[in-house]
């Protein structure tokens, strides 16, 4: 492999990538703003300039491919220089408003500003505005924060397949905006603000919620559909703040659907059923699952799983239904029309998938099959549902137990709920629709008295169903 | 042209009158089309090879040999191949190309169509500004004359080239004269330089290898196929700059005008004096800018350089187009460099954090100046603003904007000290 150096550090690369890229790799921060591994390069926040032996002017990292024996001086006299003087041009319009930005505390411009700025200010001219745009329900846009890196444009273009994001008047007065002022069309918005160096654009669904250094991160993966998209939770006491894309250049690179991202809102609906319920009324723990294991005695028993559930939980179940319930049958369910993964595919260009829970394969991997309708006979159905999952419609069963996530309007009819923990509130394995197996991951505990399916199960066995426990409660 | 000089030999203004636009004029007086037929025998080498030859450097502004140029062009690449005719024509100052569009405009064509022959690009595009309205309607009727007697279009000459030629009109933009500014205009998207490399050579006009060249660039060629590009090179007084050039004198002098002079045949003073009938009211001569308005500027005392490429290089400014602009002692430098910065504020495509932000700024900063509202410590901000957008840019128009502020407050200094002192007003 050829070699260039630098910092005086040897470093080996391939042909065509960058020096920021090459400089990473060996710990050497080359900062930028409108360079983003996921978008061509543009080289026009001209922050990453650096000094190449033989050039006689400095070079954009972003856009000089290295080349062998390259010899690159990233902390050059003129490198700071040009990275002192980047920075005050670009605070020359900069409003300042850090205390009241959301982006403050994750900002580029105010990371860099603080690494490689002179806090000495020069300027004592008015500063540069624009009027504001609503650009519909998912992002908020403040023009006076921007410093035209033009990332949005490019995303639109380049990968959201929407030429949506323009810059309209040129010079000093260019302004990023929509074409025509138009609200966002992309259901992809939500990385507009992902990828924004300040905030200029910031999402609706987190502004004002919580300072970025409050938020605690959790690594884990997308639930939205089957295609598996690395996502972190963040979260502060116990409550999702919001998801952000976690890049994984096999799958979802750097991006999130908008779907994927609010996802979470519904573990936090406030008409989520955390407590147990017998017929439609607040319980204890120990009342619902008596009522449960009342109902289901003798009954003929079908299981139906939703591919909303990780690995684990339908292996348990694989193994507790037997026992549980003799001669009970199991399949999977959850989304209306796609019985198995032959029936899911590509839902856009992009990212989503039509199956619309996460684990569809994994259960399928196991031996589970789709469900398709009530086999005759059959007198009760036990629904596990991990929050996701479209509960078919069943006809001609009277004995419906729920265990896991639903919402009031999702458990009409059930003679008792068993509440569990969702995607964000449990450690497991899911399977993507190409077959990788990824860990999802607990990112906030489950809220009021909601379990995990093991618990759930672990009481069911070993429950006394005694009356004076009852009153106790056993959670 | 009552003012140009005699005692050598020119190209073009003898022609520079309504009469000479015909084919048919062109044909008897000018030897037109001859060198096209003769381009035709040559190989594609030896073409470069005698544009090499004949020293003939770029009339755009940066002055970078043609014949170099056009050996950039990748012979294997099977993508379609463009030449492009830069004729924007927007450095302030300069209107040499007005004059060979509107009087000589099938030298233009002949010329493109050796070029495209030559790099083996059967597309041709002139993109000329939007203002010059006339000269995109004088150049179409051209082209249709050429199309008519087979000087373009199928099978040109019997020789089996085809080559298709057709005039795209700018919307007014400054960066459109910048040569990657003008390819993404032409291709109908905003007018904003491109990151280098890829040079147009390689990736150009719609991705495909792509030659820009400057309308007298390209008018020069037919002479140089016709005549030899040593003959060409000998037309030159210095050794690196062949040819005649024709420079816009305008501003402070008596008479303003286009003029044909050998390449390094002049300096300044006489250009000014000689040529062009001195300061205008015989008053007494300020300063000089050498090359279009991006050039910085030279007193009074410097005007003994030869005006050519390398000599006012050295002295710390450029000839770029041949546009000479003279000042006299009664115009106030201090509004003439504000009136400047404040064109390539206006000018600056907004893409690049240098030239977006510090064009604006020096231009707010000399503005407050003229106001009564300096400071002295402006003047070494404005210094510290041109070198900080100086060689930083992503194209030329950060230096364009950079150079002539930090050659107006080094020169002139004491100007903008007066205004700040408040001894003078705006």
């Amino acid at each position: 492999m050829p070699k260039c150096t630098i910092d005086g550090r040897e470093v080996e690369f391939s042909a065509g990538e960058n020096l920021i890229e090459i400089a990473r790799r060996v710990g050497v921060e080359i900062p930028y703003f409108c360079y983003h591994p996921g978008l061509t390069v543009v080289a026009q926040c001209r922050m990453c300039a650096v000094e190449v032996e033989k050039m006689p002017k400095l070079q954009t990292a972003c856009s000089t491919p290295a080349a062998e024996g390259m010899i690159v001086h990233t902390k050059s006299e003129r490198a700071i220089q040009n990275q002192k003087s980047i920075m005050e041009f670009l605070l020359v319009n900069h409003p300042l408003d850090c205390p009241i930005c959301d982006k403050s505390g994750e900002c580029d411009l105010q990371d860099n500003s603080f690494k490689f700025g002179d806090s000495k200010m020069r300027t004592s001219e008015e500063r540069r505005t624009y009027l504001d745009l609503d650009m519909g329900p998912v992002i908020k846009k403040n023009m006076n924060r921007c410093i035209h890196c033009t990332r949005c444009i490019r995303f639109g273009a380049e990968v959201a397949g929407v030429r949506e994001m323009v810059a309209i008047q040129r010079g000093n007065n260019t302004e990023i905006t929509t074409i025509d002022g138009r609200p966002l069309e992309t259901d992809y918005a939500g990385n507009y603000a992902d990828i924004c160096p300040t905030g200029s654009l910031t999402l609706k669904d987190f502004r004002f919620r919580k300072r970025a250094w409050m938020l605690k991160k959790t690594a884990t993966v997308c639930e939205g559909c089957s295609k598996g998209c690395n996502m972190e939770i963040h979260q502060d006491n116990n409550v999702i703040q919001r998801c952000v894309p976690r890049a994984n250049l096999e799958i979802n690179k750097y991006w999130l659907c908008d779907e994927g991202r609010f996802n979470y809102h519904y573990t936090v609906d406030r008409n989520r059923i955390s407590f147990p319920q017998v017929s439609g009324v607040k319980a204890t723990w120990n009342d619902a699952m008596a009522s449960s294991k009342t109902l289901l005695k003798g009954k003929k028993v079908v299981v139906l799983l939703g591919s909303d559930l990780t690995q684990e939980e339908a292996k348990l179940m694989m193994d507790f239904a037997p026992r549980a319930f003799p001669g009970s049958s199991l399949f999977h369910y959850g989304t209306p029309g796609i019985q198995s993964p032959a029936g899911d595919a590509a839902a856009d260009s992009f990212l989503k998938r039509k199956s619309k829970t996460s684990n569809l394969n994994g259960l399928e991997k196991l031996g589970i099959k789709g469900f398709d309708s009530i086999p005759s006979g059959t007198d009760a159905v036990v629904i596990l549902r991990g929050g996701r999952a479209v509960i078919p419609k069943i006809d001609g069963v009277s004995t419906m137990i729920g265990i896991g996530v639903f919402q009031e309007k999702e458990a009409k009819g059930m003679k008792a709920i068993l509440p569990g923990a969702s995607f964000a509130e449990k450690d497991g394995t899911i399977v993507n629709y190409e077959g990788r197996e990824q860990k999802i991951r607990r990112a906030v505990t489950p809220p009021g008295q909601s379990k995990l399916l093991s618990e759930t199960l672990m009481l069911w066995t070993h429950s006394t169903l005694s009356p004076a426990l009852s009153k106790e409660g056993v959670a | 042209m009552s003012g140009q000089p005699t005692g050598f030999e020119t190209l073009y203004v003898q022609h520079f009158n309504e009469e000479a636009r015909s084919l048919a004029y062109y044909l008897s007086k000018m030897d037109g089309y001859t060198a096209l037929k003769k381009a035709f025998s040559m190989s594609s080498d030896a073409i470069i090879d005698e544009m090499k030859k004949s020293n003939l450097r770029g009339r755009g502004g940066a002055g970078f040999p043609t014949g170099m140029k056009w050996g950039f062009i990748p012979k294997q690449s099977t993508k379609t191949k463009y030449l492009v005719c830069n004729a924007d024509e927007s450095e302030p100052g300069t209107f040499k190309d007005r004059d060979i569009m509107r009087y000589t405009p099938h030298l233009l064509i002949e010329g493109m169509v050796i070029g495209g022959f030559t790099i083996g690009s059967s597309v041709g595009y002139i993109y000329i500004r939007g203002e010059y309205t006339r000269e995109a309607k004088l150049l179409d009727a051209a082209i249709d004359e050429a199309y008519e007697k087979g000087y373009l279009g199928k099978n040109i000459m019997g020789s089996g080239f085809n080559f298709d030629l057709t005039v795209h009109r700018g919307a007014g933009a400054y960066i459109c004269g910048e040569e990657t500014g003008l390819l993404n205009s032409l291709e109908g998207k905003r007018g904003e330089p491109r990151v280098k490399p890829p040079f147009p050579a390689q990736s150009g006009a719609f991705g495909g290898p792509t030659i820009v060249n400057n309308v007298e660039t390209l008018a020069d060629v037919p002479f140089i196929i016709n005549k030899g590009g040593e003959w060409f090179s000998k037309l030159g007084k210095l050794e690196k700059s062949g040819g005649t050039r024709l420079f816009s004198v305008s501003g402070h002098v008596n008479k303003p005008g286009v003029y044909e002079l050998p390449s390094g045949g002049h300096t300044l003073r006489q250009i000014i004096y000689d040529v062009c009938g001195g300061v205008l009211g015989g008053k007494k001569l300020k300063a000089v800018i050498p090359g279009g308005s991006s050039a910085p500027v030279l007193t009074a005392d410097e005007i003994d350089v030869v005006a050519d490429i390398e000599p006012i290089m050295k002295i710390g400014s450029m000839l770029g187009s041949a546009a000479i602009m003279v000042i006299h002692e009664d115009q106030c430098m201090v509004k003439l460099i504000q009136r400047i910065t404040k064109f390539y504020a206006h000018e600056s495509c907004g893409q690049c954090t240098p030239c977006r932000e510090g064009c604006q700024w020096m231009e707010n900063i000399i503005e407050r100046i003229l106001h009564g509202e300096g400071k002295m410590e402006d003047l070494d901000l404005l210094m510290d603003i041109t070198n900080n957008i100086n060689g930083k840019t992503l194209c030329a128009l950060g230096d364009a904007a950079a150079g002539p502020v930090a050659s107006f407050v080094k020169k002139f200094r004491p100007e903008f000290e007066a205004y700040i002192r408040g001894e003078k007003h705006a």
